[in-house]
């Protein structure tokens, strides 16, 4: 049994030290950092809420030799950002694989000084894809089982077999969660081209409400989306949406839930004209607006 | 001379407001400019960031199946008692009988599952935190 555990434990350690040179540090302000991946030899992953708006960044990469890299883009609708490093550097290639529930999850961290910390866990979920609160779509939801230092944010997680499952990020409640290898090989192509991943903008802040019992017959639907607020000039703002009506329905998809009308918000549906219906002061409206490009955050 | 305590500030912070309602970031701005700590517009020019998200991290779109809403009305009445309105006043700001305002606070509290206006005060600031979306 002994011998099973030590084989076990050394696999690990080999397949940590064979991995490692994925990994970099992210210099952060008073002598804090945050991990990152060397995703091809001049491009650097990170996780776009650990990152603090900069244009340039010091990393620290495997090994402890210093770099220079400078923001490529960043996309806070699936928390990526994208870094060019001014000289190249030499990274294990990172063969993407698919998460399995309750397959064993290798995260790999930052020390800061070239170094590699590593965390074990089980692949709590792997469920299917989801909308970030930011509009993004990530492919899968992955989530593992076991504690990151915030340091440790943005490294590489592997599979037992060494395939790349994706970069490390916090969700809600401090809950570590996967972005998965093809979230990461669709949205930084885009941020190395444009800096940007474009996104179709109302300009509004909505909340579910009930619509109250004498509109249901009009409205045809129980509830709909109630606009708490609206960004000034903003497509909404301009085609006459006022705060306090009650939108139920986009481009004719009815406002149940919020994933809904963020479909009807793609890259492709900027410039294109939204049908509103929406009801305010007891009757239905129809009201166009002029789908914007959603402004990075 | 008057004795009035004189509250001497260690520091001006400089702060970074977020939030995702206006009305909001302006109400918060107040209170930085109130404490005496400076707003400021960029990240990088910032000692400290407020913000109003109650989850730090990257969060799911919340999709809201199955549990139950408030009514526009509702959502009135809930403002009225965050502004600390007792039920006849609130009927008169809303021009509705004390009966219906009664009504509508029994609903509320029922829905928020809050047993005192406070807790549902409480409850329902962070029902609407997590449940608007900006779009």
């Amino acid at each position: 049994m002994t011998e099973l555990i030590e084989q076990f434990s050394s696999e690990l350690a080999a397949r940590t030290a064979a991995l490692q040179g994925a990994v970099a540090a992210i210099r952060l302000p008073r002598g804090r950092y945050v991990s990152a991946i060397l995703w091809r030899p001049d491009v650097v992953v990170a996780s776009e809420q650990s990152l603090p708006e900069r244009e340039e960044f010091d990393l620290v990469l495997p090994g402890g030799a210093q770099a220079k890299a400078r923001l490529a883009g960043r996309d806070a609708g699936t928390n990526i950002a994208a870094l060019r490093l001014t000289q190249p550097a030499a990274p294990p290639v990172l063969a993407p694989g698919e998460a399995q529930a309750g397959a064993l999850a290798l995260a790999l961290g930052a020390d800061g000084s070239g170094g590699v910390s590593a965390r074990l866990g089980l692949v709590n979920l792997a469920g299917p894809q989801w909308h970030s609160l930011a509009g993004g779509l990530i492919d899968r939801r992955i989530a593992l089982d076991l504690r990151l230092a915030r340091a440790e944010e943005g490294g590489p997680v592997f599979s037992a077999a060494g395939a790349f499952l994706g970069m490390s990020t916090f969700g809600a409640r401090v809950r570590v969660l996967v972005i998965p290898a093809a979230t990461l090989e669709r949205i930084v192509p885009l941020l190395l081209k444009d800096g940007r991943v474009a996104r179709g903008w109302l300009g509004v802040a909505l909340h579910p409400v009930a619509v109250p019992d004498a509109l249901h017959a009009t409205a045809g639907q129980p509830s709909g989306m109630m606009v708490m607020s609206l960004a000034e000039g903003g497509p909404a703002a301009k085609a006459g949406i006022v705060p306090g009506d009650i939108v139920l329905s986009v481009n004719g998809a009815q406002a149940l839930g919020f994933r809904r009308i963020a479909a009807q918000l793609a890259a492709d549906s900027i410039g294109r004209t939204a049908a509103l219906r929406v009801v305010r002061g007891g009757s239905v409206l129809s009201l166009d607006a002029v789908v914007g490009a959603r402004p990075a955050a | 001379m008057s004795a009035a305590p004189q509250v001497a500030l260690a520091v001006v912070l400089r702060v970074l407001v977020r939030a995702t309602d206006p009305a909001r970031r302006e109400a918060m701005r107040k209170l930085v400019v109130d404490a005496g700590h400076l707003p400021v517009d960029s990240p990088s020019a910032a000692d400290v960031v407020l913000s109003d998200q109650v989850h730090a991290g990257f969060a799911a779109m919340p999709e809201h199946g199955g549990q139950s809403l408030f009514t526009p009305r509702e959502l009135e009445v809930l403002g009225a008692i965050g502004d600390g309105l007792t039920n006849k006043m609130i009927a008169r700001r809303l021009d509705i009988s004390p009966h219906t305002v009664k009504f509508h606070v029994e609903s509320l509290l029922r829905k928020l599952g809050a047993r005192t206006r406070a807790e549902a005060v409480a409850k329902a600031r962070e029902h609407r935190l997590s449940n608007t979306v900006e779009l």
